[in-house]
């Protein structure tokens, strides 16, 4: 059971750690990216082709985080032109090439098979010591996230997100370049999303294109919508509500005696269930983002 | 005279209507300008394409020798040109001070604002001091830590003039800044925009109210269908046969006799 728990501890942190990538798109700048499973799995991926390769793991998480923002910067200059509401679907269209295009490339990216026998960066650790170590790992990497995001927040270049977000015509004429505040932003998200999707295929020493289902990116941005986007720790409540409800939720299969059919569609339910209630009743989230009175 | 802003040939259509139709003016520093003219007349799209928001077809706009013509709103502000919009829209999540110092733009670079550090900090204090500053000249001291988007319309007003002059301007660009205010604030902006004119700061202001015209402005420019009908002190736009075809109306304008 301890187990279990330090393994739902860290995959609640990478995932922490990918919806504070989010949070820095979709919560400052008010950036609907809708593809944002891309950039994990970009990040993801680079582990298992490097593996492929022969680089050693740090190359290889180096060379995703760097594909993830070349990603990045495609992608924003794509919705240069393009309303909010049409480059969310545009990101959309662009994560699921990403996932078409390597479920189709079986020599180099292991086609819908995945890639499987990943290094992972504690693999120099004694097997019993692992899980403990990935955990102490991943929490020091959304502690760390969560402190820059919220400083980032509070800083000059967070409040010219804020002002994006909310009046853009009003932050264009007061001399701010929107594309290039959405390009900064998103190269940020693209970065720590990569390294989430790295860790992610170093923890489970395996990936596949089952990675970059859509179906992920809305996980995501529930965490961000149950708990509050554009607040660290109203994301960071998000991440541990829904992660709990889907990692603990098949325990009642044993509890109740339920089918494995019905659990998946119960832990789904759950979470749609839950984010239902929040926009009925919580709709800024359960930690709603507050206003800055400054000294 | 220098001149600050040169408008020479101004043309622009939308879907083949012309609504500006070679449009010709100049503004000094530290002057003070009105535009008028009945709805429709072109005001705001020529307020529009000075500040990069709507391209021009033809003709040249220059800020102190440079052509503004084809840059991007944001470039042309750099140039040191602010402006306020009709209906200034706030934003819900943060306070009227953050916006303030949100509208200096100095500084706001990724890395400079995540790794922080001295000059970061001075930028900041700077800003502070500065958005202090107007909020008491502007009279929303009391409204410091309201969201922006809860203040009166009034406010919002003063509020966007606030943003404009947080980037220093050497010309700020006024769309229609008394709707919504009240009159006492209404002989508070005038002190307040002459003080700005005294430090060589130009204005050009659309503006409904000849009252306040009269009081402030040295020269207007009246705008018909997109046509600069007259340029003349407020103080004559009475006789101008033109203008009161075009805007005053054959009734007689009480409120310009006052104004003289």
């Amino acid at each position: 059971m301890f187990d279990f728990c330090l393994h739902v501890l860290t995959l609640a942190c990478l995932y922490g750690l990918m919806a504070l990538a989010l949070n820095l798109q979709a919560g400052y700048a008010g950036l609907l990216n809708f593809g944002h499973i891309a950039f994990v799995g970009v990040g993801a991926y680079a582990v298992g082709i490097g593996r492929l390769a022969g680089w050693p793991l740090p190359l290889s998480m180096l060379a995703g985080v760097a594909c993830a923002m070349l990603l990045g910067v495609a992608v924003a200059r794509l919705g240069r032109n393009l309303a909010s509401d049409y480059w969310g679907i545009a990101t959309l269209a662009v994560a699921e090439i990403v996932r078409i295009v390597v479920l189709n490339q079986s020599g180099m990216a292991g086609g819908a098979q995945g890639i499987s026998a990943l290094p992972g960066p504690l693999d120099a650790l004694p097997e019993t010591a692992q899980p403990l170590a990935f955990a102490v790992l991943g929490l020091f990497a959304v502690a760390l996230a969560a402190w820059l995001s919220a400083r980032l927040a509070a800083s000059r270049f967070g409040r010219a997100l804020r002002l994006l977000r909310e009046q853009p015509a009003l932050a264009s004429c007061l001399g701010y370049d929107l594309g290039r505040l959405k390009r900064s932003a998103t190269l940020a998200s693209a970065a720590v999303a990569a390294l989430a999707g790295s860790l992610l295929a170093g923890y489970t020493h395996f990936v596949s294109p089952d990675y970059l289902l859509a179906a992920q990116t809305f996980l995501v941005w529930s965490m961000l919508m149950i708990g509050g986007a554009g607040r660290v720790a109203g994301v960071l409540l998000g991440t541990v509500l829904v992660q709990g409800v889907y990692s603990f939720v098949p325990l009642a299969r044993d509890l109740l005696g339920l089918g494995s059919e019905t659990v998946g569609a119960l832990r789904l339910g759950l979470i749609g269930a839950i984010l239902l209630l929040c926009l009925l009743w919580r709709s800024a989230g359960l930690l709603p983002e507050r206003l800055r009175t400054l000294p | 005279m220098s001149t600050l802003l040169t408008v020479t040939g101004v043309t622009k259509a939308f879907a083949g209507n012309a609504v500006l139709q070679g449009v010709d003016f100049a503004i000094g520093p530290g002057e003070i300008v009105g535009v008028i003219g009945p709805n429709g007349s072109g005001k705001s799209t020529l307020l529009n394409a000075i500040s990069g928001f709507t391209p021009v077809d033809a003709g040249r706009i220059e800020l102190g020798g440079a052509p503004l013509q084809r840059l991007a709103p944001h470039r042309i502000h750099g140039l040191g040109l602010a402006r306020t919009f009709q209906l200034p829209a706030m934003p819900e999540k943060m306070t009227v001070f953050e916006v303030l110092l949100a509208a200096d733009n100095r500084r706001h670079g990724f890395w400079a604002s995540l790794c922080g550090g001295a000059e970061q900090r001075a930028q900041e204090a700077a800003s502070r001091a500065l958005a202090t500053q107007w909020l008491g000249e502007l009279l929303l001291t009391g409204v410091r830590d309201t969201p922006a988007a809860a203040l009166s319309g009034g406010q919002k007003k003063l509020l966007s003039v606030g943003c404009a002059l947080m980037g220093n301007p050497r010309l700020l660009m006024l769309d229609e800044p008394t709707a919504g205010v009240h009159p006492n604030l209404r002989r508070d902006m005038v002190a307040m925009l002459q003080g700005l004119a005294a430090r060589g700061i130009a204005l050009l202001i659309v503006e409904h109210d000849m009252h306040f015209i009269g009081e402030l402005c040295q020269r207007c420019i009246v705008l018909d269908r997109g046509r600069v009908v007259a340029q003349c002190t407020p103080a004559q736009l009475s006789q101008h046969p033109q203008v009161l075809q075009a805007y005053l109306g054959s009734e007689h304008p009480v409120v310009l006799e006052a104004a003289v």
